[in-house]
This record gives C-alpha cells, sequence and structure tokens, in this order.
C-alpha cells in the first residue's frame, strides 16, 4: 500500500492548503483589493495623474462632487440604464427561457443560436452595429420606417436627448438578453418534468405553472445573475457609451463611469476622478446590498 | 513535513514567477546612454514623414541614436510609462487632444523651457529658428502656455482652419463667398430655397477654430486674449453677446442631420454633406483634403477655405492657425540632444519631408513652395484683409467639474436642438469661464 503523501493531521492538511492558495491570495490582494483602497486614498488628494506630486485636500473633491449638476446628471443617467436594462433584460430572458422550455417551440436550438450570438460580441462592435441601425438617414429602422410610408415616426435615435438613452439601453439589452436567456434555460431545463404533469393533473395552466413552479425553482439562479448583471451594467453602459455616443450631445448621454475617465484625464483633475469612483463604488456597493435582502426567499428544492 | 516544505517553496517562486512576468519589459528599453528617446503622435499625417526625419537628423549627425515611436494611441501609451517614472525625451503632440496629456503636463509645470531654441543655429543653415518661423506663431497662448515670453511647446505643423466649401458649386451657382454675417445670411435663405443647408460640423469640437476667428473677428486679437485668459465676466460683453447671437442664428440654418451624426463614429458623415453638396460650409481645416481623399464627391469638386465673416464690411477676418507642438519633459534624461533636434525640424530639408504628408512647418519661404490643395488653402493668408490668429485657451490649474470647451463648444448640440436657449448658454459660459480666472497655471 503506497504511503500517504500528506501528514493526516489538521494543521498540516491546513498548511498544504493555504500554500497552494497562496500565490492566488497574493496576487488578488495586490492587483484587487490594494487598488481599491488607493481609489478612496487618492480621492482625498489633488493630483493631476501624470507628474507631480499628489496634495492633500481633504474632503474638498466630495463637496465639489455634491455641487456637480454634470455628475448628477451622469448619475441619473446610469441609474436609468440599471433599472430599464436590468427589469428588461432578466425579464425578458425568463419569459422566454419559459417559453421555449415549456412549449413545444419548433426549432427552439435555433432561436436559441440567434438570441446568444449577440453576447459573444465585443461591445465596440455592438456600438459600431447600432452607430448604422441608428443613422438618421440609412440606418436600418429609419430606412425600413421611409420605405414603409411611416416616415413620420422616424426620429433622430442618437441626436435627441429624449430619447437617446433608450437607444443607448435598447443597445445593451440586445447584447445580453441571450447570456441571461441560456442561463435561466438551462436552470429550468433541471426541473423535472413530472413536476409539470402533476400540476397538468390538478388543473394548472401554463401562466399558473411559471408563476408557481417555475419561478421560485429558479429564483436563486435569478437572484445572483441580477445583482452581478447590475454591477457588470455599469460598466457595460461605460464602454458602449464611450464608443458610440462619447457621452454626447452635449453630456445628454453621460454615465458614470465615463464622467469618472473624463475628469480624471482629460480634465488632470485625478482625485476628483476618484472621488467619484469612491461614489460609485459606494452606489453599487448599496444596490447589490438592497437587491440581495429585497429579493432574499426560503431556497426551495425539488 | 517535508512535502509542504517543499510546497511552500514551489508556491513563492510559483508567484515571484508570476509578477515577474506581469512586470513586462520596463528594462529592456535603450539602456544606452546616448540614445535619444522620441516619442510622436500618428494623426492624420501619418507615421512615415517621423520615420524619414529621424533618418536623415541619423544621417547628419551619425554619433546620435534614436528610438522613435509613433501610436494613434499615444497618450494611452505614454500614461503609463511616465507615472513609472520612464520619460521620453521629446514628444510630438499638440494640445487639444482628446486625453488631454500635453495639458497634464503643462498643469504641472513639467515641461522644459525651449525659449533657448530659438537662438539655437538650424543645421546646415545660416539662420536661427526664431528668424526662421513665421511672425507671431510664437508667442502666443499655444507656445506660451502660461502668458509670458517663455517657450515650452514648440510649434509643428501650421494650418489654417477656416469654413471649408466647395468651389465649384458656388461657381456653378453664381454665389460669391461671403465676407460679412449679413451677405452669409442673405446666402443662407438663397440655399435654403435650393434646399442646400448653410452650415454644418463634423463635432461640436471643431466650433473652437471658428469661435476663435468669430471672437477676433468681432472684439480685436486682445478681446480673444481676455476670453482665452478667462476675464471676470467676459463672457457678458456686449462683443461676447454679439458672437453668441450670431452663432446662435448660425446654427437655426443647420443642416438637420448634424447633431445625429455629431460624434466620434459618425462625424465624417456630416464632413461628407460638402462633398456631396447639400451643405455649404463646415468649420474645418487644411487636412481635409486628405482625411477625406478616398471619398465620393460632386463633380469638379474644389476645397476652398474661407475666414469666418466679419459683422462689418470691410472688417478684419481671422484664419485660426491651428498649430501642433512639440515639447521637452522636464524629467527627460537627454534635454539637449532633443533641443538640437528641434532645431533640425524647422530646416528646409525636414520642412520637405514633413510637406510631402501635407504636414506645413511654419517657417518662411515655404507657402510659396507648395503645390495643389495645399496652395489653396494657404493662398488665403494673402487675401487682403486677412490676417492669422493662434488660439488656445489658457492653461490652468485642474479644476474639478469645469470643462470650459465642453460648456461652450458641446452646447451648440443643444442650441441647434432647441433645447437650450442663448440666455443659458451665455449664463453658463460665464459661469464656467469665471471658475478659471483666479486659477492660471504656472
Amino acid at each position: 500500500m503506497a504511503r500517504r503523501p500528506v501528514s493526516l493531521n489538521t494543521r498540516g492538511k491546513n498548511r498544504f492548503v493555504l500554500l497552494c492558495v497562496a500565490p492566488a491570495i497574493i496576487l488578488y490582494v495586490l492587483f484587487m483589493v490594494v487598488p481599491t483602497f488607493d481609489v478612496f486614498r487618492m480621492s482625498l488628494y489633488n493630483w493631476t495623474g501624470v507628474g507631480g506630486t499628489p496634495t492633500f485636500a481633504g474632503f474638498d473633491n466630495f463637496v465639489a462632487l455634491a455641487g456637480d449638476m454634470q455628475f448628477v446628471r451622469a448619475f441619473q443617467n446610469t441609474v436609468f440604464l440599471l433599472v430599464v436594462v436590468s427589469i428588461v433584460t432578466m425579464a425578458g430572458g425568463l419569459v422566454l427561457a419559459g417559453v421555449m422550455t415549456q412549449g413545444k417551440v419548433r426549432a427552439s436550438n435555433l432561436y436559441r443560436f440567434i438570441l446568444y450570438l449577440p453576447s459573444v460580441l465585443s461591445i465596440v462592435v455592438v456600438a459600431a452595429i447600432f452607430s448604422a441601425v441608428y443613422d438618421q438617414q440609412n440606418g436600418l429602422i429609419n430606412g425600413s420606417l421611409n420605405f414603409l410610408g411611416l416616415d413620420s415616426l422616424s426620429q433622430v435615435w442618437l441626436g435627441d436627448q429624449k430619447i437617446i438613452m433608450y437607444s443607448i439601453a435598447f443597445a445593451m439589452v440586445w447584447q445580453s438578453l441571450g447570456y441571461y436567456l441560456v442561463l435561466y434555460m438551462s436552470g429550468m431545463s433541471n426541473i423535472p418534468a413530472e413536476i409539470y404533469e402533476a400540476s397538468a393533473l390538478d388543473g394548472a395552466g401554463p401562466f399558473r405553472q411559471f408563476f408557481d413552479i417555475t419561478l421560485p425553482l429558479v429564483w436563486e439562479t435569478l437572484r445572483t445573475s441580477l445583482i452581478f448583471f447590475i454591477i457588470s451594467s455599469i460598466n457595460l453602459a461605460f464602454v458602449l457609451v464611450r464608443a458610440l455616443t462619447g457621452g454626447g450631445p452635449d453630456g445628454s448621454s453621460e454615465v458614470l463611469l465615463d464622467y469618472m475617465y473624463k475628469q480624471a484625464y482629460t480634465n488632470s483633475s485625478y482625485g476628483y476622478g476618484m472621488a467619484i469612483g469612491t461614489a460609485i463604488f459606494l452606489f453599487s456597493f448599496l444596490a447589490a446590498l438592497i437587491i440581495s435582502r429585497a429579493t432574499k426567499r426560503e431556497v426551495l428544492q425539488f | 513535513m517535508k512535502r509542504t516544505r517543499t510546497l511552500g517553496v514551489i508556491a513563492a517562486v510559483a508567484t515571484i514567477g508570476m509578477l515577474a512576468g506581469c512586470a513586462g519589459n520596463s528594462g529592456t528599453g535603450g539602456d544606452d546612454a546616448d540614445t535619444l528617446k522620441i516619442a510622436a503622435f500618428e494623426g492624420g499625417y501619418g507615421a512615415e514623414m517621423y520615420k524619414e526625419v529621424v533618418a536623415a537628423y541619423e544621417k547628419l549627425n551619425p554619433d546620435v541614436k534614436i528610438e522613435l515611436t509613433t501610436s494613434k494611441t499615444l497618450a494611452d501609451e505614454l500614461t503609463p510609462q511616465v507615472a513609472a517614472g520612464d520619460y521620453p525625451d521629446l514628444v510630438f503632440l499638440g494640445l487639444g487632444a482628446k486625453e488631454g496629456f500635453t495639458e497634464s503636463f503643462v498643469r504641472d509645470n513639467n515641461l522644459e523651457d525651449l525659449t533657448g531654441v530659438l537662438d539655437e543655429k538650424i543645421p546646415g543653415e545660416d539662420v536661427t529658428v526664431g528668424d526662421k518661423l513665421t511672425p507671431g506663431i510664437v508667442g502666443n497662448l499655444n507656445t506660451n502656455p502660461y502668458g509670458d515670453d517663455k517657450v515650452y511647446l514648440m510649434p509643428m505643423y501650421a494650418s489654417p482652419t477656416g469654413l471649408v466649401y466647395n468651389q465649384k458649386l458656388f461657381a456653378d451657382n453664381g454665389w460669391t463667398v461671403p465676407t460679412t454675417w449679413d451677405e452669409m445670411f442673405e446666402l443662407g435663405d438663397t440655399a435654403k430655397a435650393e434646399g442646400i443647408s448653410l452650415f454644418t460640423y463634423p463635432t461640436a469640437g471643431y466650433l473652437d477654430s471658428y469661435f476663435f476667428s468669430l471672437l477676433s473677428a468681432v472684439g480685436g486679437p486682445e478681446f480673444l486674449n481676455d476670453v482665452l485668459t478667462y476675464k471676470q465676466d467676459v463672457w457678458k460683453s456686449d462683443d461676447a453677446t454679439e458672437a453668441l447671437e450670431l452663432t446662435t442664428k448660425l446654427l437655426s440654418y443647420a443642416a438637420p442631420t448634424t447633431v445625429g451624426y455629431a460624434n466620434g463614429q459618425d462625424f465624417t458623415k456630416n464632413q461628407q454633406t460638402i462633398l456631396d453638396g447639400t451643405t455649404l460650409f463646415m468649420p474645418n481645416g487644411s487636412w481635409i483634403a486628405n482625411e477625406m481623399k478616398d471619398a465620393p464627391r460632386t463633380d469638379g469638386f474644389q476645397w476652398g477655405l474661407t475666414p469666418v465673416p466679419a459683422p462689418e464690411a470691410d472688417g478684419t477676418r481671422y484664419l485660426t492657425t491651428f498649430v501642433e507642438s512639440a515639447w521637452v519633459p522636464k524629467e527627460a534624461a537627454h534635454k539637449d540632444a532633443a533641443k538640437d533636434f528641434i532645431a533640425y525640424l524647422y530646416s528646409d530639408e525636414a520642412a520637405d519631408i514633413f510637406a510631402k504628408a501635407n504636414a506645413i512647418q511654419p517657417i518662411q519661404g515655404l507657402p510659396e513652395r507648395l503645390t495643389g490643395e495645399a496652395k489653396d488653402f494657404y493662398a488665403v493668408y494673402s487675401e487682403p484683409g486677412v490676417e492669422a490668429v493662434v488660439g488656445a485657451f489658457a492653461a490652468t490649474k485642474p479644476v474639478p467639474g469645469v470643462d470650459l470647451k465642453a460648456t461652450l463648444f458641446d452646447a451648440a448640440n443643444s442650441v441647434l436642438s432647441g433645447t437650450m436657449t442663448l440666455e443659458d448658454w451665455q449664463n453658463q459660459v460665464n459661469e464656467a469661464s469665471n471658475k478659471l480666472t483666479d486659477q492660471l497655471a504656472g
């Protein structure tokens, strides 16, 4: 019988485990935790971000933040996007997943493939696609409306300040829907068919089945994906806005991370940018916490 | 026990190995004491001309080795380098770029004083740099960002900017290029009857050259200087009000597609409307010929350039001259070698290399040697009643949340769409400018 390589006592085992994860922990602390604290630290300084030395400024940056209308607008836009895009994506993903697993949809694999494709694309590619789709003269939307004789409905999708946030929200939903669709479908397909058969025998229609069986059983998946999606949307919105509109026209599509980037680099106010970063951190932390509490439910299992 | 210790060693080595791999090539750059490190922005003029100039200089000075980096995203690459303390010796990057890289050096007082270069003799020629440069090209806020007489940014590639148009379209319709604002608006009405818009802009940022010309034409160069140095309440003065009123009226004649295309992805579509003959004027510069050289256009299309009109007849009109910059960081290692290289940039030899890419050095004697489209653009300087002005907002210490350019120029998008009134525009610009009055850098 071969000798066991590791000693049986717990202390040795613990040490072994610790050493195995040590490299990963060290890198994580070095590249994730330390920069995060650095953000908080730099928000208390004034610095151009390139040369020179930072000068301590206390909470001046935060005081300036409170009175900055541009920041408020960026905040409003970001919250708008988070709410609208999350609700539409999650709800759309759930409903479509429900339809495609429960209902007998033919070629559901094909639909799943087509809907998933946008999630694979880089956001910059998505921005280029939608720049063409939203083109006010020859784009897909206005062009089709023109063709159908409905050109009174055509809008300047990226020029009209009143609707530009909706245009961006639509692009974000288009990009994210497929991923969550596939995620929920795999969660739903795990539910054994007997439960549905039993409920059908008891007289439950498809809607009842969806809300009373499907939804509670995929709730944990939904909850986790919602929290992650909200946080990743903040970054998604930044990249999309930067590539598609640059924050224009006249700051109407500005979002938090984009404003932070502009202040930290273009305006050489690195400390102020970090103050914005701190505000974003607190906001996303609170948002994740609130949603986590609000959606907490007893975990049901079949 | 022994195994655990071995594992510990392996873990430590693995971590260090990963970290070393992440450290990158910071140590493998030219450690040679005599290598001049040059970083150049690759813009509309391309990168080829830099390579040729460096080769020509190395031929003249065989004991100097030059390491040239060019990039379309130079600021993104230099920022981490500089933050780590690795400064290039010479940088070709102007003010006004999106990332504000040059501006941050100005704000930090991190630039080497280059006033001495003006007294250096150009290699191979008998004249000093200062005597060869076009009069007026140094001594303004573009080259002397602190408003004193010390030069920190050497001028490169003077490019006239103004309102570009299609000469053939005007000739075919028998229209004359307007020299006053009344003529301009009359032309706007005539053109509207033909279904042609008077004005558009690629992105709102292009209005900077338009505004500098307009403010000079309305109030003279001293007034422009007051605006550029954020004199208190300068935007509430009569001259400023007149300028904003004229602009608001001009924007009412703008092509309806302007705002929708005025972003990074689509701005060439706005420029295309000039080539298609659906718009008359747009603010732009001599680089436009090269930028749109592959674009389709109407038959016989010919680029023309005119300064922004003056308020009264026979008023002086100003051509904003857009000048890029070459500068030396204060922490650079080979400052004297960099300064010698700068002197070479104004020699006839170097100027001819640059001119091949349509990058025109602001030296005397060069405009007469130009041909083709470049000749048309530079000929405007010799029109009577036209003067050159070099404009740039004075450098300030960083002020959080205040972006005067966005407040002044981007707002045009809102004024055009009708979501902002003239009074609101004037108020917000004045407020932003006032916040910068006491924040001049240097």
